[in-house]
């Protein structure tokens, strides 16, 4: 075999990206999940297009109308609708807004965050850098719950503060998962030649450890977006999130607990949706680490 | 190891140090009056107002004020609850075990499932089993907690009326509250009825168990089926494979040894999202342990009651952290030598 080849195998040639897809195509369940995923992040964009019917109007002439498959049922309304006669289907398209929606905006704010403070205490040496990771083991000790409940108690409920506080809680992960990544790139032999040829923090940080921590980014945000997803749907089921009238996944849940005798099944559909858009996401994790585990080793 | 040891308790020090700050803090930061949230009393005279505050040294600074709370904490004045006006520390010790059995029984399940499945199915990575293993894992991996409970409730309490859907015991057994957990007290209790009180306090604790289980358990066949894969590449399988062991023999000696042992690091890391979901179950099974009050506090707007939550249970989530990442370093010579 020569040593040097002028052309590297068709494989090799592929850009990593071209290379992770691959690998990630390959599995089914993978690509199921991002399916899945791309309609709920469909349905988060443009679902106040999509409903057939106002999802906050209440129409007293249909007050708990059940699910379109029973014989009572009108097909115009194929869930039914609740107690205040508000269409469950509509409530359930625009609940994708606020539950996984949000979610994605909260994952993406902590990520932006953690990404500024994990490089500040990924490149920093020493003491600040000791009492950083004593904060951070700290922060990482109060379970997240708790802490977004200490923060919707000084902040008062609502989806606002609810957004805010699942942010800071997600947040010590972030920070230390990347301060961990950037801590393990520092050691590489190629950062230590980019040093030696004179390159400046600045430079190393964006040319050199950006390019090759995005795929551990992706796999920490994923993480975090079906954490985040179940965090709010929990909040709002427990009523420190979402309040009331809005079409939050677990609020609606809360709001339709005590009518489970009657309609289960507006209880037991806002539940599954929840469940979905959290499987897709991990099934997307899932498949997203094991291409980047099977890529490396090739 | 002495070392290491001291390293890791001045760390714990200075972690409980920055916690009770935090804790001290919050009196400011809930809304209403920072003596109402340090003493949980509703009306205070005038009168009284003084003698508390100089008792308090609210009139001092914040150090002098700090002070005055841990020596608060330490002897035991936790504050009344705004709620039932009773002492915290005394809600707290009736409310904790409650708890911990609930998370106790959790993580036990977890355990005894979740391991031997993760290592079974870690034998044929590609087979049937492994599949379904994965394909039902990553399912209790992202079902909500509380629609879980609540389709088991509709199942087998509400259509099939095998169980009850709340509380720890029926009304109808009285059991003297000695250790707090249901078990041990009604054990301890010798009542005629003390084979009928133990039957219905286990299909009390079964619903909120085995839905509190899920979360760690397949997280704890996921950790366990990854870590025997990946201990499996490694070259001293290969040189015992070589030596011409057996594969039961390679996965007894070798494998699950040294696969085994991050697990326990993983129940601390593990420990903080389990009293987290276990707050929730709690709500759900009107169980009434320290996650279910927190929330009513919440509701209640019960300041005093959140800050003193939050100290134990934050307490309780770095003391087992701290224990288990010392047992793990205890067992693991690899991890000593960093």
């Amino acid at each position: 075999m020569a040593k040097f080849r002028l052309l590297p195998d068709e494989q090799l040639a592929r850009s990593p990206f071209r290379q992770l897809w691959r690998e990630f195509a390959r599995q089914h369940s993978a690509v199921g999940g991002l399916l899945l995923f791309s309609v709920f992040v469909f349905l988060a964009i443009l679902s106040p297009l999509l409903t057939p019917h106002d999802p906050y109007i209440q129409n007293d002439a249909m007050l708990l109308l059940p699910p379109s498959w029973s014989e009572q049922g009108l097909v115009q309304y194929p869930f039914g609708t609740d107690d205040l006669g508000r269409d469950l289907f509509s409530r359930l398209l625009v609940g994708a807004r606020y539950t996984f929606g949000i979610a994605m905006i909260t994952v993406i704010g902590a990520l932006i965050m953690g990404l500024l403070l994990g490089t500040l205490a990924g490149m920093s040496k020493g003491l600040k850098s000791s009492i950083f990771n004593h904060v951070l083991d700290l922060a990482l000790s109060i379970p997240s719950l708790l802490l977004a409940i200490i923060i919707v108690a000084i902040l008062g409920p609502g989806l606002q503060n609810t957004t805010w506080a699942i942010m800071l809680a997600m947040l010590p992960q972030f920070v230390h998962g990347i301060r961990n990544v950037i801590a393990e790139q520092l050691s590489q032999d190629y950062v230590i030649a980019y040093r030696l040829d004179g390159a400046n923090n600045w430079y190393v940080f964006t040319r050199v450890i950006l390019p090759n921590i995005w795929e551990s980014l992706t796999l920490m945000a994923t993480m975090a977006l079906s954490t985040a997803t179940l965090d709010i749907a929990a909040l709002g089921f427990l009523g420190l999130g979402a309040q009331s009238p809005s079409a939050e996944w677990g609020t609606i849940m809360a709001d339709s607990l005590d009518l489970i005798y009657i309609a289960p099944v507006s209880v037991a559909v806002p539940g599954l949706l929840i469940f979905l858009a959290a499987l897709s996401i991990n099934l997307v994790g899932d498949g997203l680490r094991n291409a980047v585990k099977k890529r490396r080793e090739n | 190891m002495i070392m290491y040891l001291l390293r890791r308790l001045f760390l714990l020090v200075f972690v409980f140090i920055a916690l009770s700050v935090f804790a001290f803090s919050l009196a400011y930061l809930f809304p209403g009056d920072p003596l109402q949230n340090f003493t949980g009393l509703r009306q205070i005279s005038p009168e009284q107002y003084a003698l508390l505050t100089s008792e308090y040294q609210l009139d001092k600074n914040y150090i002098l004020q700090y002070l005055a709370y841990l020596s608060r904490i330490f002897s035991g004045n936790w504050g009344m609850s705004f709620s039932s006006q009773q002492p915290l520390l005394q809600e707290m010790k009736m409310l904790l075990p409650a708890t911990l059995e609930l998370a106790s029984y959790a993580l036990l399940i977890s355990f005894f499932i979740g391991i031997p499945i993760g290592i079974l199915s870690a034998i044929k990575p590609d087979g049937v089993f492994s599949k379904l293993v994965s394909a039902v894992a990553v399912a209790g991996y992202s079902i909500p907690i509380f629609w879980w409970a609540l389709l088991l409730i509709m199942l087998f309490s509400l259509g099939l009326g095998w169980l009850p859907t709340a509380g720890r015991i029926g009304v109808l057994y009285e059991i003297n509250h000695v250790t707090g957990f249901m078990l041990l007290d009604i054990l301890l209790a010798a009542t005629q009825h003390q084979h009928e009180a133990l039957l219905d306090a286990l299909s009390h604790l079964i619903l909120p168990t085995l839905v509190l289980a899920t979360f760690p358990t397949t997280v704890m066949v996921r950790f366990t089926r990854d870590s025997i894969l990946e201990v499996w590449e490694q070259s001293y399988i290969k040189a015992a494979r070589a030596k011409g062991l057996s594969r039961g023999q390679v996965l007894y000696r070798h494998a699950l040894r040294n696969a085994l042992l991050p697990v326990i690091r993983q129940i601390g890391l593990q420990f903080s999202t389990l009293i987290t979901l276990a707050m929730i179950t709690e709500v759900i099974f009107s169980w009434p342990g320290i996650g279910r009050w927190l929330i009513d506090s919440i509701y209640q707007r019960n300041y005093p009651a959140i800050e003193a939550g939050l100290l134990v249970i934050s307490t309780l989530v770095i003391s087992v952290n701290m224990l288990t990442e010392i047992l793990h370093t205890l067992f693991n010579p690899l991890a000593r030598k960093r």
